[in-house]
């Protein structure tokens, strides 16, 4: 995050060497500190958004989050009648009047699923939104089957208003910045591709975009700030509402948290016999929320924000029910990762493995 | 070229949580409704608009639909037999029908959504009988209510076609640390239940003595049943009609009335 921040000493050279005689002088000298203060904030937001990053921090993610789409479709498809179509819980009828404004304001969250009656082209549709999401899993001709599987989740999710929490937010949120970037040129079956293909890719630049290859790219940095930044706004207004609650601030939070009967899923109510664990745990908590968009940049911090994360998720995970939204929020902090650590170490690993082999050979 | 889009979507992604974080009794914050209005469009289509309130701004009690399935004889609506038994009556969510845990969740934001949007039945209150957008807003908010209630009673009643179906709202709120740790009440005892009334109680016509201060658990009996379980209907013809009617533009400004009832913003976490 300190390349964002501006050149101080650029700015004040040109002060510095402008003699300062007379109004017009003054006038130069200001205008020049201006020019060279905004110069390297410029400079600043080129570093942050355009330097090429290698895709294997979003590969990772790219094969989680098409797991975690694939399972939740798949859930949903135990029961598809209770969820789509004119029988579901919240019928078509009444979820098309929602979002049309018949009672409000309408909104833009439009989906043509609550347009369909048939059971037969429901099935279809949500076969369809599974093999999308699957091929996102595993990287198979990702460059369309990403915004395949981001749309096909949008439409899902904008007729399943009623019955969605924070998991949807999450993996709709991670499908969306991994289609802008070639999240499919590492750790897929696009990158397996692009070897057998190497011939036909290098005289073909349109098979050269469609099996990118993992060498930094400026797309992957977009998609990389955006995820980062839109996770530091998650989390900023997440313990800023926590800091309107008395609960939060009287430390029981955490205590209440943990006797919700329908979350739990372990018994945590044992922290009750300890009041100031759970209590140092409720204002943790509402402390790292509120600064982990300060925290989780500078070097020093970030292990230490993203192990809380770690704890923090893992303990919503396997004591609260929520599994599956802990494990995602936990998939979406490695986006701080950094892509040529995780390049080194599976390089490392393919390496290790390639000797063994030859060794065993 | 970049940049400005880089800028249009962190737009849109901050808009929500601004306009969200803002909302008191009397709606958001104009400015920050203004803020998000240029990109609210594209913050709704790609499904950014959340205010990230998980569990927040308390960890408050969960809610349940309670369904009672009631046969003309009563007799048990699912049994073969046609022996007379209690009507069958079914919490959702409820861990021994909905699993793995993820159906379970979505059953039980189900019941925590139809619990956001209620709204109380009844003319709108004098308070703002002089000022139409709120009462045009309170009798779409009951309307809103009433439509996704009764998408729910169909769908019961789809799946239970010869039984009378009734649901209630249940609230189950967790036990105090003395309660639990001193008084040893399990997080599902009875006591903790209760059934949300459709209306609110009527107000007494003279001021009452003050009642004595007691905080034991006894004190918190469960309600009493409620009368008010909410059947299925056909949705009223009149009523639709208010709808048409009710179908507007969003005022910049809201007009300082209360809306009643004053209730934090509706948003379904965790």
């Amino acid at each position: 995050m300190s390349a964002i921040l501006p050149d101080h000493d650029a700015a004040r050279n040109a002060t510095g060497n402008a003699p300062l005689n007379g109004m017009g002088n003054a006038i130069t000298a200001v205008r020049g500190a201006t020019t060279a203060w905004a110069a390297s904030w410029i400079t600043a937001w080129d570093q942050f958004w355009f330097t090429p990053q290698r895709p294997h921090t979003l590969a990772l993610i790219r094969i989680a989050t098409g797991l975690m789409l694939l399972y939740s479709q798949a859930v949903l498809a135990l029961r598809l009648g209770d969820f789509l179509g004119d029988e579901a819980w919240v019928n078509n009828r009444t979820i098309a009047a929602l979002n049309r404004g018949e009672f409000g304001a309408p909104s833009a969250a439009r989906s043509y699923l609550w347009l369909i009656s048939s059971p037969v082209l429901l099935w279809g549709h949500h076969l369809l939104t599974m093999a999308a999401s699957a091929c996102l899993a595993i990287g198979f001709m990702t460059r369309f089957t990403a915004p395949l599987a981001w749309f096909l989740q949008l439409m899902l999710i904008h007729r399943l208003t009623g019955v969605l929490f924070g998991l949807d937010q999450i993996t709709t949120m991670l499908a969306m910045y991994l289609m802008i970037a070639p999240s499919g040129a590492v750790f897929s079956v696009d990158a397996w591709l692009r070897k057998r293909l190497a011939g036909p890719i290098a005289r073909d630049a349109r098979l050269a975009w469609l099996f990118p290859d993992d060498s930094p790219s400026v797309m992957a940095a977009i998609a990389t700030r955006l995820a980062q930044i839109h996770l530091c706004v998650i989390y900023l207004f997440g313990g800023l509402w926590k800091a309107r609650g008395t609960t939060w601030w009287d430390g029981t939070a955490m205590w209440f948290a943990a006797a919700n009967y329908e979350y739990q899923s372990l018994n945590l109510t044992w922290l009750g016999r300890f009041p100031v664990v759970f209590s140092a745990l409720t204002h943790l908590t509402v402390f790292w929320e509120v600064f982990y968009c300060a925290l989780v940049w500078p070097k020093l911090t970030r292990p230490l924000v993203l192990a809380t994360a770690v704890a923090v998720h893992g303990g919503i995970a396997l004591f609260l029910g929520m599994m599956t939204f802990g494990s995602m929020m936990i998939v979406a902090n490695a986006i701080f990762l950094s892509p040529d650590w995780i390049a080194r170490l599976t390089d490392r690993g393919a390496d290790q493995r390639s000797a063994d082999s030859s060794l065993t050979r | 070229m970049a940049s400005v889009l880089i800028i249009g979507h962190l737009w849109a992604v901050i808009g929500r949580p601004l306009e969200f974080a803002t909302q008191g009794p009397f709606g958001a914050s104009p400015s920050m409704t203004r803020f998000r209005d240029p990109v609210r469009g594209y913050s709704q289509f790609a499904y950014l608009d959340h205010g990230y309130a998980f569990f927040a701004p308390e960890p408050g009690p969960s809610h349940l639909i309670r369904a009672t399935l009631t046969q003309p004889t009563g007799t048990d609506a699912t049994a073969s037999s046609p022996s007379p038994v209690e009507p069958l009556v079914r919490n959702y969510p409820d861990l021994n029908d909905q699993w793995p845990r993820l159906l379970y969740h979505r059953h039980f934001m189900l019941a925590e959504f139809l619990n956001d949007i209620h709204h109380p039945p009844g003319e709108p209150p004098q308070e703002i009988a002089q000022n139409p957008v709120a009462i045009r807003e309170w009798i779409q908010a009951r309307r809103r209510y009433e439509t996704v209630r009764d998408s729910i009673l169909n769908r019961l009643q789809t799946a239970y076609p010869q039984a009378t179906v009734a649901i209630d709202r249940l609230e189950h709120r967790q036990p105090g640390l003395p309660e639990f740790m001193e008084d040893n009440v399990p997080l599902d005892a009875p006591q903790l239940y209760f059934v949300l009334p459709d209306a609110p109680p009527p107000l007494p016509l003279e001021p009452l003595p003050p009642a004595p201060i007691d905080d034991s658990p006894a004190a918190e009996s469960p309600a009493a049943e409620s009368t008010d379980s909410e059947t299925v209907r056909e949705p009223e013809p009149a009523t639709l009609g208010r709808s048409e009617a009710a179908r507007d533009a969003r005022p910049l400004v809201r007009p300082i009335i209360p809306r009643l009832p004053l209730r934090a913003p509706i948003e379904v976490t965790p």
